[in-house]
């Protein structure tokens, strides 16, 4: 007879972890995906990966950053099998309720608008830092790029940014 | 910029502000404009978290869900029977629309006196809503959601003070719990309709949830 699953992978302890960070998961999976759609599509398969791999989880403590890797992962492999389209920076419309965008932050809204128009390889280590609470040296491990890229991919994109925040652009790097 | 010290001090901020190497931390602290550059970075990304935190509700539904790709059925199967079955139930955004209204009634959370049961029926009779709640109610509104109005309560309870949304229109299959904008909470069938309640701390209790229910029951 199999023994019990005992902590994190156990299967209601494990179950109640991925309901709980199911928000978060889904908010950095639309970042990357640009398609709520293709998000949840990743979210799912992110969640059946997770499930299946859950004895791997040893500390409850590391399963956001776990499960966004995963996420990331399978994000890409979606991209990769189905060739998707790329998403037509003119024509991202993610942040589409009218309604919600009057009510809320103007300033928010057009900074959100200006991240959803990054160029992906800018948008991603973005997203993963400032959203999946990566270093850069982590960044750099799951990209397959070097720590020295990773700070120049980043700090262009928040060279973009600053100007939708009032600010001047910097001078570039090398 | 001017030297080579400021350069490779504006990469590392600009790239990683939180993440500075000791070198460019003790450049900041000789060079002004590094360390206005820094301070200005440090400002962009607390804008810039919030940015991303968007309310789940501000991205667009996608339609009536047509699978992208099919699931293996022996997958399905497999965690059906492992409990895993609300991982086929497609996330209501119904949780983040209410964690989104709540965030802008801040000011219901800090009060205090307890509301007399006339006021309580005034603002569920113009929601056009029962309920019977057991704990004191120290905020109560009626708020326009979802295209109706539904009372906005904020009841006290030996957990701390819980909102409590009657959403006697809104249909869920399930309970589920959730966790946006800092809020914790639980989506409850409750009578034809759904109760949320959210809390700043932890989630409220499973006694607690079917208390607060049993007001509608």
């Amino acid at each position: 007879m199999k023994p019990a699953p005992r902590g994190t992978t156990g299967a209601a302890p494990f179950t109640r972890l991925l309901e709980m960070l199911r928000p978060d998961l889904l908010r950095f999976a639309c970042w990357l995906a640009r398609d709520r759609s293709v998000a949840e599509d990743v979210v799912q398969e992110t969640l059946i990966r997770a499930w299946r791999s859950r004895e791997e989880l040893k500390d409850p403590a590391a399963a956001r950053p776990w499960l966004f890797t995963i996420a990331r992962r399978e994000h890409a492999r979606l991209y990769e099998r189905k060739r998707l389209p790329t998403v037509d920076v003119d024509s991202v419309e993610a942040l589409g309720d009218p309604a919600l965008a009057s009510e809320g932050d103007a300033a928010l809204h057009d900074l959100r608008g200006a991240i959803m128009q990054l160029p992906d390889e800018y948008r991603e280590p973005l997203v993963m830092q400032v959203l999946g609470g990566f270093s850069t040296a982590e960044i750099a491990g799951e990209l397959g790029l070097t720590q020295a890229a990773v700070l120049t991919r980043l700090f262009r994109a928040r060279n973009r940014l600053r100007t939708i925040y009032g600010l001047e652009p910097a001078e570039d790097v090398e | 910029m001017s030297t080579p010290d400021c350069r490779h001090a504006r990469l590392h901020i600009g790239a990683a502000p939180h993440e500075l190497p000791a070198e460019v931390t003790s450049h900041l602290a000789g060079c002004a404009e590094c360390r206005r550059f820094h301070d200005e970075t440090v400002s962009l990304d607390a804008r810039l978290r919030s940015a991303l935190e968007v309310p789940l509700s501000r991205f667009r539904q996608p339609p009536p869900r047509t699978r992208r790709f099919a699931l293996a059925a022996s997958v399905v199967l497999a965690l059906l029977v492992a409990g895993g079955a609300w991982l086929l139930n497609p996330r209501p955004a119904l949780a983040g629309d209410v964690a989104s209204h709540v965030i802008h009634e801040a000011g219901s959370w800090d009060k205090q006196q307890v509301l007399s049961g006339a006021d309580i029926d005034a603002v569920l009779h113009q929601a056009g809503v029962k309920y019977d709640s057991s704990m004191p109610v120290v905020y109560a509104m009626a708020c326009p959601f979802h295209g109706r109005q539904v009372p906005h309560l904020v009841v006290q309870t030996a957990e701390g003070p819980m909102t409590v949304m009657l959403l006697m229109h809104e249909k869920i299959a399930a309970r589920s719990e959730f966790s946006e904008h800092g809020f914790r909470g639980v989506l409850l069938p409750a009578g034809d309709g759904a109760v949320a309640v959210l809390s700043r701390g932890a989630a409220p209790s499973e006694s607690l949830q079917r208390e607060i229910v049993a007001g509608v029951n």
